[in-house]
């Protein structure tokens, strides 16, 4: 009888690890006070990328036979995500109120953890489908954690996003898996290239990952999702789980198919597009939602144009974002004008970063994204700091205006803004380290005087843009963009929560239709039972079939 | 022992029948007893018999009711399989009736028939030839009937007529084509497949039709659907059999059975009557989701759920190609393990809460957190996500879809996946997010209510979860597949 597993236990161990912390919230006793362990459910990922992301395993008799391997880059998004969960981990350890409430939040926040690190761990389509609909699936109860009204249909409208995902996801790794030899991501992502229903195939893998990635006009739950869940829910959201639908995109797109223009055209779209959008935001974090719509689509063009340095744009947005969304918290919690101006310093200069001034680690990650790539689209990459620096700016601004509510007791706001300040200060700092193993460019690539005046000039325009801007009277639009514009168009009621049941004539045209469907459907089945002789009828019928054909020459 | 051995097995649950019938109300000890001990010596003949037959003995016995009548019971790869699932979800089952009805009504009466139940289903299973087969599929229709009709009531009687109107049309339906087939062939047994060059292809379709007519009454095909909702008027333990283990499987076997055995593969395809079968399977599949979509009690819409979900195995067996069989054929293990925890919660939150309908569920899963726990994982498998059994089934029935070169299949599994996400994700948000009503009661202190439904909800994780093992109903399924009908 062979051996369970081959290989090393390591990457098992990464995703078990986070599983038994969330084990903890289930027992009733250590229920209230699991949310304190949630800091330490990322700590062995994080050695593991630190190590390198050394070895895979294979564990035969799981599932259909689970192989975990490290993908191309993965060193560093497992970094990544574990530092952002680290960090966003405190911060909801020190902020949520102990309770029921907190233990599930615990439980699925663990979930989500482990299906986060093993989309970038799978090496076979049923291993990373699992991830994926983890990181989907149990993110709801991250989004809908406040269970106010406002949290209740932002999460209605993620978990209807997030199935349909799912279920495109289905058909395009069937599709693949059907046509491929064995399970394996590489076999899948060769029988994609080739099959004949292979571009289907492709197409619904496009749609699936690109609800997650936040590719437009996909993107319409992040803007919604992200104002609702509370700070630590945000800051993971945007920082590491929407990169699972990047890694997606990744692992199945074969080099040069046609999707990869449907990419670069969604990515540039979405990286202007949203950036713009933002500006008519006043929460800050819708804001930032739009920031990471805008971002995300720039990482999907580098997928599409086959920019070797996405791992190290994508590093340097998750820390980047996750740290912009816990200084959110941490001005929101802060008590004196001193702590809110600490912190808007902070926030300053990650958002600095973002939008890439020389010398900061986002400058670095911009340079190595636009290595390789053709003229235009590199012109494009740096042209977008001129929006990215647009919004951001926008958002230190509606951050400055918003009014803090420091909870009751707890005088722990030092910590929470050392909390918030250090995924920052990593974001700024660690692309510099790495800079050299990671691209291959000469250390010193940066430095050079053209290099520096392609990161300095869209900085510069787009704080004058936002000078113009501050002063002009911008709209209010609510979260949403396309979903609130259909709805507008159609009259149509905005999500409602399940508890309640539709207005009297609520009934709209669109449901119109599918409500006679079943309507139909059920007349005729209750005119089928009806009939007391149903049995002797159909017995009949078949009698009649029988004697037609023998009596047929 | 290579005849006894078959012989036994169904002697273990026909005589608790015989015993339990002629024992007073009151006698309880005297009637659990008899059927505990046939449920577990049937689990241990089983096992027994799986570990034999993997060491290559082979099990036969027979009987000649009248000259050329012949009664064969035989143990292939494909009667294991279903005999296994019967006996494990009869044994859980008999501790759950046991406790469910307590000191109620006509409890003799119940568990006598319940045990005839069990001794059909599984003389169905073993069942070496189609007159055999037959004589066990009749018993089965009349020893469910009483059970149907248990409580007595208005709904209970109506249900059974509506029940017995489906039921024996088909059932002469099914008689029909097996005389007009043997009348040309003779009699058919399953281990070798009869020699159809004596009818013509009209003639062959035309036996095909009646076949799927009479078995599809018991596997609830539309429009041959009708009595399993209405079923639902039975008491809890009855759906759990009836639903997940005996009546609509022995429907689903039976298409199997006469697919691949009677037929075969290559015939079906030959004649062109697969493609007909699966598009009625897909539409019962769709149309099974939809209608329970519109229902308000949970034992209705668990019902349509059944009848969606045992298609899956009909259209598994239709599109004949070797990975569609795998899925059809684990579906009937996974279906009968996810179902069968689902019934068995929805008697658990009648019994004890008093909760019938979906709107008293709300806040259900605090007060009953074992019971709601194992409705959660069962609702999830059928919605098919992994690791749970659901997502295998729906995996190997997707790539044979393709296999078969019918695309059209992912677009039906994947539009049921959304249908049962759009029918049980409600009820779980109910459970667990909705505040419950001020006069809820209840509690789940009736261990032997709640653990044969933790028992068959962790077997639906762990198939799931360990499905690439050899031993998992997944290495079977393709054992079977590729040992029997393989090229």
């Amino acid at each position: 009888m062979s051996s369970f597993y081959s290989g090393s236990l390591l990457p098992l161990g990464v995703l078990v690890w986070p599983l038994l912390i969330g084990l903890v919230a289930v027992v009733p006793r250590w229920q209230a006070g699991a949310v304190r362990l949630l800091p330490f459910a990322p700590l062995p990922a994080l050695a593991f990328a630190l190590a390198g992301a050394p070895g895979g395993v294979t564990v035969p008799d799981l599932l259909l036979g689970v192989t975990l391997a490290t993908v191309s880059g993965g060193a560093l998004l497992i970094g990544m995500t574990a530092l952002v969960w680290i960090a966003a981990g405190i911060h909801a350890a020190l902020t949520l109120r102990a309770g029921q409430h907190s233990g599930v939040f615990a439980g699925f926040w663990c979930i989500t953890l482990a299906g986060n690190l093993g989309v970038f761990l799978a090496g076979d389509v049923v291993t990373f489908y699992l991830a994926f609909a983890a990181v989907s699936l149990a993110a709801w109860f991250l989004v809908v954690h406040d269970r106010t009204a406002k949290a209740l249909s932002a999460g209605k409208l993620y978990i209807t996003l997030a199935v349909l995902g799912e279920a495109a996801l289905l058909i395009g790794l069937m599709i693949g898996a059907a046509a491929a030899e064995d399970l394996q991501i590489a076999s899948v992502r060769a029988a994609l290239a080739d099959a004949p229903l292979g571009q289907w195939g492709l197409g619904a893998l496009v749609l699936g990952f690109g609800i997650k990635a936040g590719m437009v006009p996909l993107h319409i739950w992040l803007p919604v999702a992200h104002p609702a869940a509370p700070v630590p829910g945000s800051a993971v959201l945007s920082g590491a789980i929407v990169k699972a639908g990047l890694i997606g995109m990744v692992l199945f797109l074969p080099d040069g198919s046609g999707w990869s223009g449907v990419l670069i055209t969604a990515g540039i779209l979405g990286a202007f597009g949203a950036a713009i959008w933002g500006l008519t935001q006043r929460n800050p974090k819708a804001v930032l939602a739009y920031s990471t719509v805008s971002q995300m689509g720039l990482m999907l063009m580098l997928v599409g144009a086959g920019s070797g340095n996405v791992a190290f744009y994508a590093l340097h947005h998750g820390l980047a974002k996750a740290g912009l969304f816990l200084c959110v918290g941490v001005l929101l919690a802060a008590r004196t004008g001193r702590q809110r101006n600490a912190t808007l310093l902070v926030a300053a200069g990650i958002t600095l970063s973002v939008a890439g001034l020389p010398m900061t680690g986002g400058a670095l990650a911009k340079l190595a994204a636009k290595d390789g790539l053709a003229g235009g689209l590199a012109f494009l990459v740096t042209l977008s700091g001129v929006t990215t620096t647009l919004v951001l700016g926008w958002f230190l601004l509606r951050l400055a205006q918003s009014s803090s509510q420091p909870p009751k007791g707890q005088a722990r706001w030092p910590a929470l803004f050392v909390n918030a300040a250090l995924p920052g200060i990593v974001a700024l700092a660690l692309p510099w380290f790495l800079w050299a193993e990671v691209t291959g460019l000469a250390g010193h690539y940066a430095l050079r005087g053209p290099n520096v005046i392609d990161t300095l000039w869209p900085v510069l325009v787009g704080l004058g843009a936002l000078a113009i801007v501050g002063r002009l009277r911008l709209p209010d639009y609510p979260p949403g963009d396309i979903l609130a514009l259909a709805q507008r168009a159609r009259q149509m009621p905005s999500p409602l929560p399940l508890s309640t049941a539709p207005p009297a004539g609520a009934t709209r045209n669109r449901h119109r239709s599918a409500l006679r469907a079943l309507l139909r459907a059920r007349y005729v089945e209750d005119m089928i039972r009806r009939w007391p002789q149903a049995g002797l009828m159909l017995f009949a019928a078949a009698g009649a079939f029988t004697a037609i054909v023998m009596l047929a020459p | 022992m290579t005849a006894a051995l078959p012989v036994l097995i169904l002697l273990t649950s026909l005589v608790p029948a015989c015993v339990t019938f002629f024992l007073a109300q009151n006698s309880h000890a005297l009637r659990n007893g008899p059927n505990l001990c046939g449920a577990t010596l049937k689990l241990g003949l089983i096992v027994w018999m799986l570990f034999a037959v993997a060491g290559g003995a082979s099990y036969e016995a027979t009987l000649t009711l009248a000259p050329g009548l012949v009664m064969l019971l035989r143990v292939d790869a494909l009667a294991l399989l279903f005999i296994s699932l019967s006996a494990t979800l009869w044994f859980l089952t008999t501790i759950y009736a046991i406790a469910y009805f307590g000191t109620k009504a006509e409890l003799s009466r119940f568990f006598g028939f319940f045990s005839l139940c069990v001794a059909a289903t599984t003389g169905l299973a073993l069942s070496g030839s189609l007159i055999s087969f037959f004589i066990f599929f009749e018993l089965l229709t009349l020893s469910t009937w009483p059970l149907v009709a248990h409580k007595q009531d208005k709904p209970s009687l109506s249900a059974a007529r509506v029940y017995l109107a489906y039921a024996l049309p088909g059932s002469a339906a099914l008689l029909w084509a097996i005389i007009w087939l043997e009348s040309a062939t003779g009699p058919v047994l399953f281990t070798e497949p009869p020699d159809l060059s004596a009818l013509d292809p009209t003639a062959l379709r035309a036996i095909f039709a009646l076949f799927m007519i009479g078995l599809g009454v018991k596997a609830a095909l539309v429009p041959l659907h009708g009595w399993l909702p209405a079923a639902m008027a039975a008491p809890a333990p009855v759906s759990a059999l009836l639903h997940a283990v005996a009546v609509v499987k022995a429907g689903a076997f039976g298409v199997v059975r006469v697919i691949y055995d009677v037929f075969g593969a290559g015939t079906v395809l030959a004649l062109g009557v697969g493609w007909p079968l699966a598009v009625l399977a897909s539409f019962t599949i769709i149309w099974g989701s939809l209608r329970a979509l519109q229902q308000g009690e949970i034992k209705k819409r668990l019902a349509y759920s059944t009848v969606s979900q045992v298609s899956y195995i009909v259209l598994g067996a239709a599109l004949a190609s070797p990975l569609a069989m795998i899925g059809g054929l684990v579906h009937l293990i996974h279906q009968g393990l996810m179902k069968i925890t689902l019934f068995f919660c929805a008697g658990i939150y009648d019994e004890r809460a008093g909760v019938k309908t979906i709107v008293g569920l709300n806040g259900m899963g605090w007060r009953l957190p074992w019971t709601s726990v194992c409705f959660s994982l069962g609702a999830m498998g059928m919605i098919g996500l992994p690791p749970l059994a659901g997502f295998v089934s729906k995996f190997y029935l997707g790539l044979g879809g393709l296999e078969a070169g019918a695309p059209w299949v992912l677009g039906v599994l994947v539009a049921s996946t959304l249908l049962n996400a759009a029918y049980f994700l409600p009820l779980l948000y109910r459970l667990w997010f909705l505040p419950a009503d001020a006069k809820a009661t209840g509690d789940e202190r009736a261990p032997a209510l709640v653990v044969p439904a933790a028992v068959t909800a962790a077997a639906a994780l762990g198939v799931g979860l360990l499905a690439a093992s050899p031993i998992s109903p997944l290495g079977w399924a393709t054992l079977i597949v590729t040992r029997e009908y393989g090229p």
